[in-house]
């Protein structure tokens, strides 16, 4: 029984809030998961009753998806708790329906969410290469190598765990986007950055990833606010 | 008015304030207790201790407590009133023009009352437009896209019916508009994260001046992106201050990617009373300065002068606000002299 939660979250490890690139494992979305036999119950909760429900469908989507890989689970069952669109969320996710289907009582539902998938993985895309990049930069490596080094070089190139682990999520998310050029620094179209478009792309990165960050400060103090969880704020002002 | 330590003198307008009423009678449903729930939970996170408010007093509290909450403590020299509709989850809804216009009779000079519109109320709301702003002679309004009418959870400013608005806005002099661009309390899968209906608006409205609130929070980047390009979008503070006491490094963040992006004539102070008090924002703004790493980083200028006008002197420019002559108008004002130690 220990073995099989411990399997579940292990799946859930993978399922990521889409605008904040974090698990939601670490996030603390998730509230509590139920075991009978082969059947799955995960109960999951977001910051306030009204954060959006194609993020929370997302989410729903791939709880569903990732825990239904463990080969002795047969049913999952998401339960989205204490949010405005709870019912069409558990219901739509827990059936497999697509978030049109599930709100089509909505005026505006003329997109489904794959478009909003890609989005928010390309702007995980630039906040992970962001950091890479300067990282990359501190240790001493020219912008000029950065820009074109070739896949191998990275993958080869040896770091401190700490750019390590920042170049696994970069590639990670590379793979994600199906980069197949030789270039390991590009734009998420693949293009390769120019010398002279290197500061800029760099500066556009940036706010990408603060814009993430932030988010995550963000929903996490709500979260904690609103079910009166240990306070994770910055305990020492202003220091890294 | 803020007075440094070296006796400068600060004029602050607190450019985004409320007086709400979330209480349980004038609740009409869950959402209305949700709604409210929720503010209270911003309240409660980002608030220091000795300003946290028992849930009580901040479903409904009373005008003279925000006026010696703005005004008499807070250091406000002036606020502007930025009320919303709805309508679907309180029974007289969440704002009210009458009481807002009240205090402003009763302190003259003081309070900046805007309106609200929402495009989905047809001819009718525009006739309604005509008549409030003849009755409250509005300069500017809120919009709050992600309100609720009927079936509909929101709208966005490039629907035909908000062009329409928009442009009635323009004919009757209403110059202001200020978005709820923020903390996304929309269903609809498009509106969450797209920021390209106020880019659109302002582009088509040159006239108007689009102050988007929470600085598009929590898609900052979006914001900065349009913000860039339009010379007529403007970025309220509201919210993202606030992280000034928990998370200081984030704010540093924040102001200076703003200030990089756009520049120091189009971001505006408000406090987003009452979910926090204008006080300890003020007095921690003053005094902030940015972490020698991210002003390096973006090169960007944070000082006295920046923050003069980001408290006052830009909400000053857009509602046309004379500041040595307001001075003078409030130098008898009994609010200037009240004590600010009995409260």
């Amino acid at each position: 029984m220990i073995n099989k939660e411990k399997q579940v979250y292990e799946m859930l490890d993978k399922v990521y809030d889409p605008e904040l690139d974090q698990p939601l494992t670490e996030l603390g979305f998730i509230d509590h998961i139920n075991i009978q036999n082969n059947e799955v119950e995960v109960i999951f909760r977001l910051p306030t009753y009204w954060c959006s429900p194609n993020f929370a469908y997302i989410m729903a989507e791939d709880i569903q998806k990732y825990v239904s890989e463990l080969p002795w689970v047969n049913q999952v069952k998401v339960n989205l708790v204490d949010h405005c669109a709870s019912d069409e969320i558990n219901q739509g996710a827990s059936e497999g329906k697509r978030f049109s289907e599930s709100f089509s009582g909505l005026s505006d539902q003329d997109r489904d969410l794959d478009e909003l998938r890609r989005t928010f993985q390309i702007k995980a895309y630039y906040a992970r290469q962001e950091k890479l990049i300067k990282h990359l930069i501190k240790t001493g490596i020219s912008k000029s190598e950065i820009i074109s080094m070739p896949v191998q070089g990275l993958l080869a190139l040896p770091l401190s765990a700490e750019g390590q682990s920042l170049k696994e999520r970069y590639l990670e998310k590379k793979e994600s986007l199906n980069h197949s050029s030789a270039y390991a620094i590009t734009t998420p179209e693949e293009e390769v950055i120019s010398i002279e478009g290197f500061d800029d792309y760099l500066l556009g990165a940036r706010r990408t990833r603060l814009s993430m960050e932030f988010n995550g400060h963000y929903c996490r103090g709500l979260l904690e606010a609103r079910y009166d969880l240990p306070s994770t704020n910055e305990t020492v002002a202003l220091k890294r | 008015m803020y007075k440094t330590e070296s006796g400068e003198e600060i004029f602050v307008i607190d450019s985004h304030i409320a007086l709400w009423d979330g209480s349980k009678e004038n609740q009409l449903n869950i959402h209305g207790d949700q709604f409210i729930s929720c503010f209270y939970d911003y309240h409660k996170n980002l608030s220091p201790k000795e300003y946290l408010w028992p849930k009580e007093k901040f479903l409904k509290y009373d005008s003279e407590t925000l006026v010696n909450d703005v005004i008499v403590k807070g250091y406000a020299d002036m606020a502007i009133f930025q009320p919303v509709f709805l309508n679907e989850f309180y029974k007289n809804g969440f704002g009210d023009f009458d009481a807002n216009e009240a205090i402003a009779k009763q302190y003259p000079n003081r309070f900046i009352c805007n309106g609200t519109l929402d495009p989905r109320h047809g001819n009718r709301g525009l006739e309604e437009l005509e008549k409030n702003k003849e009755k409250y002679n509005w300069q500017g309004v809120k919009l709050y896209t992600a309100d609720w009418v009927g079936n509909s959870k929101g709208y966005k400013l490039s629907d035909p019916a908000a062009q329409r608005y928009l442009e009635k806005c323009q004919q009757l002099g209403i110059k202001n508009i200020h978005i709820h661009k923020g903390p996304t309390v929309t269903p609809l899968n498009r509106d969450a994260f797209d920021v390209a209906d106020i880019d659109d608006a302002a582009s088509s409205f040159p006239e108007l001046n689009f102050i988007v609130e929470h600085v598009g929070l929590p898609r900052l980047e979006d914001f900065c992106w349009i913000a860039t390009q339009e010379k007529n979008v403007y970025g309220g503070l509201a919210v993202a201050i606030s992280f000034l006491q928990t998370r200081p490094r984030y704010f540093a963040e924040i102001i200076s990617e703003l200030l990089y992006w756009m520049d120091e004539d189009r971001i505006l102070f408000g406090s987003d009373y009452a979910i926090w008090e204008p006080k300890w924002i003020v007095e921690k703004f003053v005094n902030f300065e940015l972490p020698e790493d991210i002003q390096q980083e973006t090169g960007v200028t944070f000082d006295l002068n920046v923050k003069k006008k980001i408290l006052g002197e830009n909400a000053a420019r857009l509602y046309n606000i004379d500041i040595e002559a307001q001075k003078e108008k409030l130098k008898d004002c009994e609010l200037s002299t009240r004590n600010v130690a009995a409260y």
